[in-house]
């Protein structure tokens, strides 16, 4: 791993660990009702900082966290265009299939490509260590899969090149 | 190129013709084929002729400004008969009312046993053949020009139209013929994938081991030879590719081969594109097993440890998340501190033993956490 990938990784994850001390918090407005704040923002006093972690320009993380919930938004590295549809793709896709994740947010915030959104019922159900080895881990796949997308989709368009000028020799 | 989309024989075609040769008594058939590009056939025989068939086809002409203006071209009449040499193709003259080309087929020449699908494949390439003879007499006579003819021929760009609203352009320069393809998409993620392939084509073509093949350019802006053409020809939105095609890519069987591969240029591009979209989507699909799988694998091996039978039911992800829960062994610890025995010895409850005699009995009970899946 290249040692600033490892210095976003960890820096990420350090805020996580410290951003991740969530509880159960009925909302203060509407009786019964017991949603995420972060995503609401109906009482300031419960909303924190949110914290901005970026490798570059192209690359960061925003983390804002509420009393009860934990936003995390991550825009991904597109060098080029075919970075940026292949990007753009995959990550649709993972969005559609929502559900078998449970943390990921079905639309990411404006201005990043994806987006995760832990509860302190999430908290209460899974390990929070392994949650958030699960979204570093995330992140770094998601990196290395869309570099080996484009390096398969370039091979295979110049196998297909060296095919169809085979065919004049 | 063995892809079935580029087979030069017409599927529909070969299909009728065989069951047409293959009939036991004589069938009575007038049927009407209409394939992609407004091609037509019409194949008919009667029961007064049970071994003849009439095929007539209409097609688009590929340039209409080059082709002649009526009636079939020696070289093309010669090609079609070159597709059985035993008779069992003749052209009628004239063509039947609103098609280009009609056809006799004597069925009786043709042999009942396994050549029979080879000879009626060939026969079903009538149209290829009909095309490529056009793109063949026109590279042949854009060929053979000597230098003095060169300066006499205008270097106007001849467009081709092989598929519908996807034409293409021939021109003649002093040592080479040029075809130019624009090239669009409807989408945005085809164009660049199309666009790295055409990158990859320039890469490839110029490398030493491909010298012999046709060098071969792309440029988003239109080249300079296209100059005054129409501007419904020249938007596109991928650019344009061309191949410099000199009299060597030309010479002898490589003619056939290279009129192919123009006319299908369109084709093999978007076929390339819609295989390498079904290739990501595979990869996607692929990967997000993936990820499921290490949501999966973060439950750890110490509720396995602690109770390896005990494992959630459901679907597959929602099994694979209840595996992440906190450790059941936690809960227990925690259950069972109540019952310490600082709190059994400092309190005294009246029938406290025969509680815990019962407690103990029924956290022996081990509930069925796997539910059926409903259908």
């Amino acid at each position: 791993m290249a040692s600033t990938l490892r210095l976003y990784s960890t820096c990420i994850r350090n805020t996580l660990e410290a951003a991740m001390c969530l509880q159960n918090f009925p909302c203060q407005e509407v009786e019964r009702h017991n949603k995420p704040e972060v995503e609401l923002k109906t009482s300031p006093e419960l909303i924190l900082n949110p914290v901005l972690i970026c490798r570059n320009e192209a690359e960061k993380c925003l983390i804002e966290t509420s009393i009860n919930s934990l936003r995390i938004s991550l825009k991904v590295k597109q060098a080029d265009e075919l970075e940026n549809i292949l990007t753009k793709k995959f990550l649709r896709f993972l969005s559609m299939r929502a559900e078998a994740f449970q943390v990921l947010r079905r639309k990411p915030v404006p201005g990043y490509d994806i987006s995760f959104l832990i509860t302190n019922y999430h908290c209460e159900d899974m390990q929070k260590g392994k949650l958030i080895d699960f979204i570093i881990q995330f992140m770094e796949d998601i990196d290395k899969e869309i570099s080996e997308l484009k390096m398969s989709v370039n091979t295979r368009g110049r196998l297909v090149a060296a095919e169809f000028l085979k065919q004049f020799i | 190129m063995a892809m079935a989309c580029f087979d030069r024989a017409s599927p529909a075609l070969k299909k009728t013709l065989l069951e047409l040769h293959s009939a036991e008594k004589p069938v009575e058939i007038d049927q009407h084929i209409h394939e992609f590009n407004a091609v037509r056939y019409h194949i008919q025989s009667s029961d007064s002729e049970p071994f003849l068939a009439h095929l007539s086809i209409s097609t688009p002409l590929l340039s209409e400004e080059f082709s002649r203006s009526h009636g079939l071209s020696f070289d093309a009449a010669q090609m079609i008969r070159d597709i059985h040499t035993d008779d069992a193709i003749e052209i009628v003259e004239p063509a039947k009312e609103g098609y280009q080309l009609t056809l006799r087929i004597h069925l009786s020449k043709i042999p009942r046993r396994k050549e029979s699908v080879k000879i009626i494949a060939q026969i079903s390439t009538v149209l290829a053949v009909l095309l490529s003879s056009q793109l063949k007499e026109m590279l042949r006579t854009m060929n053979f020009t000597s230098k003095e003819q060169v300066h006499a021929v205008m270097h106007k760009p001849i467009r081709l139209v092989y598929q519908q609203r996807e034409p293409f352009f021939v021109i003649r320069q002093p040592t080479k013929i040029t075809a130019v393809f624009p090239m669009r998409f409807k989408e945005d993620s085809d164009v660049i994938i199309a666009t790295a392939f055409f990158q990859e084509l320039m890469d490839v073509g110029s490398r030493e081991g491909w010298a012999k093949a046709p060098p071969c350019t792309w440029s988003p802006i239109p080249p300079p030879e296209l100059r005054g053409e129409l501007l419904e020809d020249l938007s596109t939105n991928c650019g344009f590719v061309s191949f410099d095609i000199t009299a060597r890519h030309i010479k002898g069987k490589k003619l056939d081969k290279m009129v192919w591969s123009l006319l299908n240029f369109h084709a093999f591009v978007k076929h390339h594109v819609k295989c390498t979209r079904g290739f990501i989507q595979r990869r996607m699909r692929k990967r997000l097993d993936n990820l499921i799988e290490i949501l999966r694998n973060k439950g750890g091996p110490e509720e396995e440890e602690d109770e390896p039978n005990n494992e959630p039911g459901g679907c597959g992800c929602m099994r694979s998340l209840a595996g992440t829960s906190r450790s059941k062994a936690t809960l227990e610890r925690r259950r069972r501190s109540l019952f310490s025995n600082k709190i059994r010895y400092s309190i005294k409850v009246r029938g406290w033993v025969r509680f815990r005699h019962r407690l103990s009995k029924i956290s022996k009970f081990s509930p069925r956490l796997r539910y059926p899946k409903l259908d």
